[in-house]
Parts: C-alpha cells; structure tokens; sequence
C-alpha cells in the first residue's frame, strides 16, 4: 500500500471513528464531565420567569455551549425518545472512556496530538445534558428524513466537481473550509455541536441579538425589527438571519445561505428556523427546525440545549494556513517526489 | 536523523485517545506515520494560537549543535478557560515529546505526548494551575 492510500485509509478511519464516536456519544452525555444543568426535555418556559434586558427583552446573554454526548440521530438499536436518568449517566460514562480508549502507536490514528493533555475531550468542559437519545425530536423515530433525489444529484454533481478540481492536497483551494479557517461545521445556523470548544456567546441590544461562535470566530448580527430578508442573489457563509420574539422565545429565520456550508448536504436555499426560550438561569432551550424541499420531502426538527458555561471567549484567531496547511501541502509534494524517484528507479 | 531524535518503533507506553476524530484537520496528511519520534529539549516559545498551538523546542545534539523544532499541540482555548496561561509552562521548561515527524522532512513534528522532567504529562494530573478538568465559571 503506499503511502496516498495510507493517507487515505487514514482519512476512512477518521471518518469511521467520528461515526463510531457519534454513535457511542449517542448514549448520554458525560459523568466526569463538568456538573453541567441536567436538562429534561420538559416543556419550554413554563414555571421560569426569565430576567430582562434593560429594553425589556427576556434575557439570554451570556457563555452558552451546546458540547453534548446525545448524537444529532438515534442509534440502530434504540428505540425510546429519552434514557432514564441511569441509564443516561451510564450512557456518559461508557461514551467519555470510549473518548479515552488508546489508539495503537505507529498506525495512521494515532498521529494527532493527545486531545485530552488540551482539555478537548468533552469530560473536562462543560456539557448540556439530557436525556434524549437524539437530538432530533421529529421524525419522531429520531432520524434525519432520507435525501431525496434531487438531494442525491447535488452530493453526486458536489462530489464530480471536487474530483475535477484534483486531489485534496493539490491545492489550498481544494482542501476543507474548516481547515482553510473559512468557516467551521456548527457555526451555523443551526448551531451544532463542535466537538470541542463548542461555546457561544450572546450579546442583546436595542432591536438586535448577537451570536458569537467560538469555533473560528463567526459572528451573527440578527435584527428583530421585521425587515425583510435581502434579495436572493445576496448570500453569506451563515446565511442572512432575522429574529423577532413570541413570549419569552427568541424566533430566528435564517435564508440566503450561498451554499459552500452546505448543511449535510442541503441546498443554498434551506431555511432554518431558531427557537431559544430561556427555561433556567443556566439553561436555554434550542430548537431548530430545517426546511429544504431541494434535499428532504418533508421538515426536520432537533432539540440542541445550551448550558451556561465559563467565559470570556478566547479570541480564535484561526491561522492554520501558516502552519497546517504549508505542512500538509509540503508533505503531498514530498510523497509526489518520493513517487516519482521510485517510479523512475523501477524504470531504470 | 541525528543526535537526540529517537526513532521509537512501538511504544506501548502511550496514553493514545480516539479523541482525533473531532480533529481540525487531518493530522496524518500533515505528518507521517512512519516517522515516529522522542525529542528531549528546553522550550524556547509556546506559540497560543488556534487551531493548533505550537511548541518551539531548542533540541540539543551530540556535537552541541542546537536545532528548533516546532511541535504541534492543541487549541489553547479550553486550557485557558481552566486557568492555563502562558506561565504555566515556563521558557526553559524541559520537555520530552513524542511524536510523528512532518511528511516534508522539516524539523515539525505533532506532540502525540508531551511529558515533563518528572514523567507526567503537560496539562494532566493536576499539573497545570486550575488544571483539574474544570470549567471557571
């Protein structure tokens, strides 16, 4: 095998652990994690009175996180919406050592830096518990409604145009925006858990709600003053968002995304919808449903809670093209030469 | 590879996460499996930057000859957030990283472990001030 398919075995394994560890993360949230609020699925705002702003809007500033063990789709083999308490910290515990396990020296997933010695893993941040086994709540069999067909010939003509512009490491242009430092996944909307450092902060003023995103440094400006959305030919990363509020819940409607986001693989036209509703001082209810008749046949809900956590937030500054990107580039053309110096050796 | 850089074939040693799923990027097209390596040097800079901090590492040879490495590590961001700053690793700080060497050759390397004079780990075991796995509030 050389070293190309090394690299990409490397990358399949990757993947496979990201599914297995989502699928482990499925059963709970974390133990030794941080004694974060322990939020059941009750009903939104009943018995909680949120404080205000100084302009009279119920209050949701401050450092949230939505890091969670619960994974976005319930796991083949669990068929009930929420774990009893139990079986939910059991759940936690198996998922926080599983992130623990050792990966095996001298194999393609052991080369990264010990993520526990920088305090990623989830067990030593905060986290937003539940009991759900899913974080999406409808469908209510958990899942993500199937794509469609119109959603599959997008993946197919997304993935001929990547192959057409080369190899991944051909080119700076052709590698992941998340590595480019563009944008990272979770940024939303929706926000979805990062992984790590999956904190936000929210920021309210007269007629606006600012949400900051740790992760790469997004920011989103939501005006509540019922202008109206921009014309389509007008896109951004993040889409463009405006929020109003109904009672105690901060109703967020986000469209005009431009698509090179891609939210599992929907189209620049999706609209999400944002529910926050404050249901504790430490708590926040987030809702978010996903309508994108190009990609599913019919909508999709989840429940993403946000705990309050530490702050302030850490500037991100995200600078990978200094290092990672030089060194992974370099690294392609080394192997390239490697090839070609073999080649011609066999040749001769 | 000269003088202090230890080619280590298997180290069972190793405390190893699966925690690289949630990686930034992917660490195995940036360095290379079959260059594993041990680096004992004094830290000359700790760059606290995102994505990935770096460790600048003055590694000394056999002949004298000092040579920087630059060591890869993680995102500073949570170890502030549990009271890490950048005197917590003082300049001069002895290190011992193991690790996988960058793919071109260059003197890069991820610190797959950092570990201190006394065998514990940077930033494990109580070993950084408000080091203890928690969030301040």
């Amino acid at each position: 095998m050389n070293r190309r398919s090394l690299v990409s075995v490397g990358i399949l394994v990757l993947v496979a652990a990201v599914v297995l560890s989502a699928t482990i993360a499925a059963q709970a949230p974390a133990s030794a994690a941080k004694a974060a609020p322990a939020a059941k699925a009750a009903p939104a705002g009943k018995a909680y009175t949120p404080p205000k702003t100084p302009d009279g809007q119920p209050d949701l500033q401050g450092f949230w996180t939505n890091s969670t063990y619960v994974p976005l789709e319930r796991p083949q083999g669990v068929t009930k919406e929420f774990y009893t308490p139990d079986e939910a910290e059991e759940a936690i515990k198996k998922a926080a050592a599983r992130e623990a396990e050792q990966t095996e020296p001298g194999t393609t997933a052991d080369v990264h830096y010990d993520f526990s010695q920088f305090g990623l893993d989830r067990s030593q941040s905060t986290i937003a518990k539940s009991l759900r086994t899913s974080l999406v709540v409808d469908p209510p069999d958990g899942k993500i409604p199937p794509v469609n067909a119109q959603g599959q010939k997008r993946a197919a003509d997304r993935a001929a145009a990547r192959k057409a512009a080369g190899g991944q490491y051909d080119s700076v242009q052709n590698m992941p925006i998340g590595s480019r430092c563009i944008i990272m996944g979770g940024a939303g909307p929706p926000m979805m858990n990062a992984g790590y450092n999956a904190n936000y902060q929210i920021v309210q003023s007269p007629g606006y709600v600012m949400i900051l995103t740790e992760m790469i440094h997004d920011v989103r400006v939501i005006p509540l003053d019922n202008r109206t959305q921009p014309p389509q030919g007008v896109r951004q990363w993040t889409g463009v968002s405006r929020g109003r509020w109904e009672g105690n819940t901060l109703v967020v409607e986000t469209t005009n995304f431009n698509g090179k986001n891609a939210f599992r693989g929907a189209s620049e036209n999706m609209k999400v919808t944002e529910r926050f509703t404050r249901v504790a001082d430490d708590m926040i209810d987030y809702k978010f449903t996903v309508e994108d008749p190009a990609t599913w046949d019919r909508t999709w809900t989840a429940e993403a809670p946000l705990a309050k956590t530490g702050g302030p937030i850490f500037e991100f500054a995200c600078h990978e093209t200094n290092y990672g990107i030089a060194n992974i580039l370099a690294g392609a053309r080394a192997e390239e030469k490697q090839k070609a110096e073999q080649a011609k050796k066999g040749s001769n | 590879m000269r003088a202090k850089l230890v080619v280590v074939v298997a180290c069972a040693g190793l405390l190893l996460m699966v925690g690289q799923a949630r990686a930034h990027h992917a660490f195995a097209a940036e360095f290379d499996v079959n260059k594993p390596l041990t680096l004992k040097g004094s830290l000359i800079k700790w760059e606290m930057v995102n994505p990935h901090s770096w460790f600048h590492v003055a590694v000394k040879e056999p002949d004298g000859k000092v040579t920087e490495w630059l060591i890869e590590g993680g995102s500073p961001n949570q170890l502030i957030r549990m009271g890490v700053t950048k005197n917590t690793v003082p300049i001069g700080t002895e290190l011992t990283i193991e690790g996988y060497r960058a793919k071109d050759g260059g003197l890069k390397a991820v610190g797959r472990n950092f570990v201190l004079p006394d065998g514990s780990r940077l930033f494990l075991g109580g070993s950084a001030p408000g080091g203890t796995g928690g969030d301040k509030k």
